[in-house]
């Protein structure tokens, strides 16, 4: 019968697929981001910087001796899937560490299923809400998003003197949260936000709203969105004729940015990120050629964040008295490492104490750094 | 009696001993495996819900996942720290299923008078109309953000906390579903859903209340999606925007159609391919949509009737065993 | 305050243009076949991909003077999505014929799903830069200002419909579509043959989408692999509210739903005092929708003869 077939076969493949061989001694190390759909391409650059650490590590002899296995799922967006790759982890006991996962959606439900299994976690999504949750299992080396959207907002209303703003969000977690961090810190510093405009995540057309937030004449346009539409947005403003200072998030510091609006009217754009230049430091330089060399592109936008996330997992394993959960987990907290974003050490909720950004501002068609 | 009837006897027990050992060893599997159970079941529980919509009374609703938000954003609203009520979860079982089945009636009325395809782009932008109010509805449902820590449910006093809990749980349930279903499918109401899927107009000719069929089969099928709802929030315990999307929608309809409209034992067996198949999958994460693209494509122009044939549904069963039990032997 | 109108005016109406391309392809195919080809949108977001593989190696070639490259590959992408659209007809969606309505709708879904992971997985699913086929110079109008560009897209637009229409009303090949579409038992009585109608229907209808597609890739500058979804529904909700399976009304319903779209971002939050922001856009094209539909289940130019002409008896 076709569907018992089917059916029988499905079950074998399921049950095999979960049965990997794997060296006793091994550090297997899980990971988890979108690694298919529409954010594929920044969960992959999250992968991908992983993978380049760890293959970086094994050249040199692994942790401790023990080469390093990195098993990364994926979780699709989906809050869904990610509670099962969570649960997935959890069930493999050489698991002995998760980097995971990328949305805070996503991570929300899964921090629960960690936590019970005692997997130390090293967490790249942004969402403040996520460190004040009470979990003991995980710590979060990137910069949450007080962070980054306070840093525009001083140097607009400090050294540029801006006083209007108008805000466009795209409804999602990311967007919404860190343009209301702008807010806040732009109306502390003594500007007024005059409006505050949601659009949808895919939207391609905003001259509609354009033309509405023209009207209301600001200085400054805080765009909490993604990748392509930061792009989008400033190009059709510019066409307009909106002259307003641009400020975007972390996603818009990418070369596409500046090509897809143009080297002309991107002329000016601020953007925060959590590096320095790729070319400000020798391990930076390195990591990028590296990247270039095993991938064969440059790296994508998160590619350094998870970089230095295996960096700050990897020297929790380090320091293990015991190659299992309970002793990375121990040393979870207490890891201070140089990574390629600077040095990591962690408060009592796991944020990173020192969580540097940066701002940068669109000249002559490139990226230049403003100040920190 | 013959000996080869206490042979086929045997078989028959030996046979159904099996099915239940089999559910009963999932609790002892890795956690994973018992959350792909749970997954299955409540899918199970949601394409029977919507099976009653599509395959019986022969309504396509394409935005079906919004009778699933209502119920788990039910439960976020009712059991949980966001306007501190704590409703037990039993109570809020019954007041999502309610709430569920309300937003059918009201998704029921614009659209008696549309048909087939029609009718399918409106039940879209309904799910949609949906999943947008909530992201936006920020006082309300905490938007994008989502609403965590949802209160851990209990059930006549024992919590239920694990995937296995839930696993018992969700069991009950889909057996219940699926055999009160199964009883309405055959009842008066089954046979009117049935002839107003085949012809619409001459059900009305007969003098029956279309309106009265179709809304009820909306709400019965909203009753249940809402239910469903409610168990996958007391089970995640947060609930956002980003699980209601069009994608889940169609993994419903999916569900269906690929097991086989309009039966039961084939929209568990779609549950089971689906779930599982994209499980499986995941080690080729990039090619995962495409593999999945090219099997569903393939699947439905091989077997466009769905894997399950519309004969091969619960009844048939039922009627084969009792054939099997009570036929005197044979030589 | 007539200026921002005016301005917002020209703004619909390029939007309009372009949904109403996209709709056209699906009320010809519906119109013939009464199938939602949820691929649709897939051969939108085709268009550009292959317009630019074809025109970065014809200009790799030399030869020719960009502008006739560009030509070319217009022509070419045309012609391929075409072929494509009936090739895709002929084995996911013939087959299916006697199954009902849901089963080729449904393998229309996969190849959605085929299309766009095929070209996600080739190319990347990153967005692209496109470069404009035609640089856009704005010009003044009455206060408001447009580009050659909205003006050359709305002019195309218009083209294509009117074509589009001579074609359908005019020529012997449009006579076996629009039979086709009337009912196919009596056109295959009265000896046309409706396979090469089918056929027709899915070269034309893709090619068109395909061509829309390549003029949003240049008028917003960007490709990727996922805006063939969102736009395919948006059309497609352009269609039904046109009325689906009448050409004028898939550019009424195109227009209306760049209307609506944009006076909704414009106006909304304005009437309801800030209590709707801009967010809420979708949600008040689908709520328009719905009310349409109440009052004329088969759209605005729908035909209202009676609900058996416009569906088939039994759904699936």
């Amino acid at each position: 019968m076709n569907r018992t077939r089917i059916l029988l076969s499905a079950a074998t493949l399921l049950f095999a697929s979960g049965a990997m061989p794997v060296l006793a001694d091994d550090v297997v190390l899980g990971g988890s981001a979108p690694m298919s759909g529409a954010q594929a391409e920044f969960g992959q650059s999250q992968i991908d910087g992983a993978q380049l650490y760890f293959d970086q590590l094994n050249e040199k002899g692994g942790i401790k001796g023990n080469k390093v296995v990195f098993r990364p799922l994926d979780d699709r967006a989906d809050p869904r899937q990610g509670t099962l790759v969570a649960q997935q982890f959890c069930d493999d006991s050489a698991v002995i560490g998760v980097i995971g996962h990328m949305n805070s959606g996503v991570t929300m439900p899964a921090l629960d299923i960690y936590s019970e299994c005692g997997m130390p976690q090293v967490v790249p999504a942004t969402n403040p809400e996520l460190m004040r949750m009470g979990f003991k299992t995980v710590v979060r080396p990137v910069a949450n998003d007080f962070v980054q959207g306070a840093l525009p907002a001083k140097y607009v209303t400090g050294k540029l003197g801006l006083k209007n703003a108008v805000l466009v969000h795209d409804k999602t977690v990311f967007g919404q949260g860190i343009s209301g961090v702008f807010k806040d810190n732009f109306e502390a510093g003594g500007g007024k936000v005059s409006g505050t405009y949601g659009t949808n995540p895919e939207d391609v057309d905003f001259s509609a709203l354009i033309a509405s937030i023209k009207l209301e004449n600001p200085d400054v346009v805080y765009m909490g969105a993604g990748m392509p539409q930061l792009a989008l947005f400033l190009k059709q403003m510019r066409e307009q004729g909106l002259k307003a200072q641009f400020i975007g998030p972390d996603i818009g510091f990418t070369v596409d940015f500046i090509t897809q609006v143009g080297a002309a009217s991107a002329e000016g754009a601020l953007m925060t990120f959590q590096l320095p230049p790729y070319d400000s430091s020798p391990e930076l330089k390195d990591f990028s050629d590296r990247h270039q060399a095993r991938f064969g592109r440059a790296p994508g936008p998160y590619a350094s964040l998870g970089f230095a996330n295996a960096q700050v997992m990897a020297a929790a394993v380090e320091k293990a008295e015991s190659l299992d959960r309970e002793g990375v987990l121990a040393q979870l907290h207490g890891v201070t490492v140089d990574t390629l974003l600077g040095p990591v050490a962690f408060d009592e909720n796991g944020e990173n104490t020192t969580a540097p950004m940066y701002l940068y501002v669109v000249k002559d068609g490139k990226f230049e750094l403003i100040k920190q | 009696m013959g000996n080869s009837v206490i042979v086929r006897r045997l078989g028959l027990l030996a046979v159904l001993a099996l099915c239940v050992v089999l559910l009963a060893l999932v609790p002892y599997l890795p956690s994973y495996y018992v959350r792909v159970a749970d997954s299955i079941l409540v899918y199970i529980i949601l394409a029977v819900g919507l099976n009653l919509v599509v395959g019986y009374a022969g309504l396509l609703d394409l935005g079906f996942i919004a009778f699933y938000a209502v119920g788990a954003y039910a439960y976020a609203l009712l059991a949980s720290g966001q306007f501190d009520i704590h409703l037990p979860f039993i109570v809020v079982l019954f007041i999502g299923a309610a709430a569920g089945a309300i937003a059918g009636v009201l998704l029921g009325f614009p659209v008696l008078k549309l048909r087939g395809d029609y009718l399918a782009i409106v039940t879209l932008s309904f799910g949609e109309i949906i999943r947008i109010a909530i992201n936006n509805a920020d006082d309300l449902t905490n938007g994008p953000q989502g609403i965590a820590g949802l209160d851990r449910a209990s059930l006549f006093g024992l919590p239920l906390t694990s995937p296995v809990h839930f696993y018992w749980l969700l069991l009950v349930l889909t057996v219940i579903v699926c055999a009160g279903v199964y009883y309405m499918e055959r009842s008066i109401l089954g046979k009117a859903w049935r002839a107003l899927r085949e012809d619409q107009d001459v059900v009305r000719g007969l003098g029956i209340n279309t309106t009265t069929l179709k809304l009820l089969a909306f709400a019965l099928s909203a009753a249940i999606g809402g239910a469903g709802g409610v168990i996958f929030g007391a089970f995640q315990r947060f609930v956002s925007p980003e699980s209601f999307t069009f994608q889940e929608s169609l993994l419903v309809v999916l569900i269906i159609i690929i097991g086989g409209v309009g039966n039961i034992v084939g929209v568990i067996a779609g549950a089971v391919v689906l779930v599982i198949l994209p499980e499986i999958l995941h080690f080729a994460a990039q090619y995962r949509l495409l593999i999945y693209g090219v099997v569903l494509v393939t699947v439905i122009v091989l077997r466009p009737g769905g894997l399950v044939s519309p004969r091969f549904n619960l009844g048939f069963i039922i009627r084969k065993v009792r054939t099997l039990w009570l036929s005197p032997s044979k030589t | 305050m007539f200026d921002y109108f005016l301005q917002q005016l020209i703004f619909a109406l390029a939007i309009g243009a372009i949904y109403g391309l996209i709709a056209l392809g699906y009320t010809m195919v519906y119109g013939v076949m009464r199938l939602i080809n949820f691929a649709h949108g897939e051969f939108f977001m085709l268009g550009p991909y292959i317009y630019t593989f074809l025109f970065s190696g014809l200009l790799g070639l030399g030869g020719l003077a960009p502008v006739l490259d560009s030509a070319i590959a217009i022509v070419a992408s045309f012609v391929i999505v075409g072929l494509l659209g009936v090739a895709i007809e002929r084995f996911a969606y013939r087959p299916l014929r006697a199954y009902g309505r849901l089963a080729p709708m449904l393998s229309a879904l996969g190849m959605s799903i085929v299309l766009q992971s095929a070209v996600r997985v080739t190319v990347g699913p990153q967005p692209v830069h496109f470069p404009a086929i035609v640089e856009s110079t704005p010009i003044d109008a009455l206060g408001g200002m447009v580009t050659t560009v909205q003006l050359g897209i709305l002019a195309a637009a218009v083209l294509l419909m009117v074509g589009l229409t001579l074609f359908v009303n005019g020529t012997r090949l449009g006579i076996w579509i629009r039979a086709a579409s009337e009912s196919w038992t009596t056109s295959s009585l009265l000896g046309i043959r409706v396979n090469r109608a089918v056929s027709l229907v899915f070269f034309i209808g893709p090619g068109l989408g395909a061509m829309a597609g390549i003029m949003y890739a240049s008028y917003y500058g960007i490709m990727q692999p996922t805006m063939g979804s969102v736009i395919g529904l948006k059309a497609f909700t352009a269609a039904i509210l046109g009325g689906i399976g009448s050409i004028p009304g898939a550019m009424l319903g195109g227009f209306l739903l760049g209307a609506i779209e944009v006076f909704g971002t414009a106006f909304l939050p304005i009437l309801s005092f800030g209590y709707i922001g801009t967010e809420y856009r979708d949600v008040f094209a689908f709520a328009v929708l719905i009310l349409v539909l109440l009052f004329k289940p088969a759209g605005l130019l729908g035909e209202t003869v009676s609900e058996e002409t416009t569906v088939a008896k039994k759904d699936y």
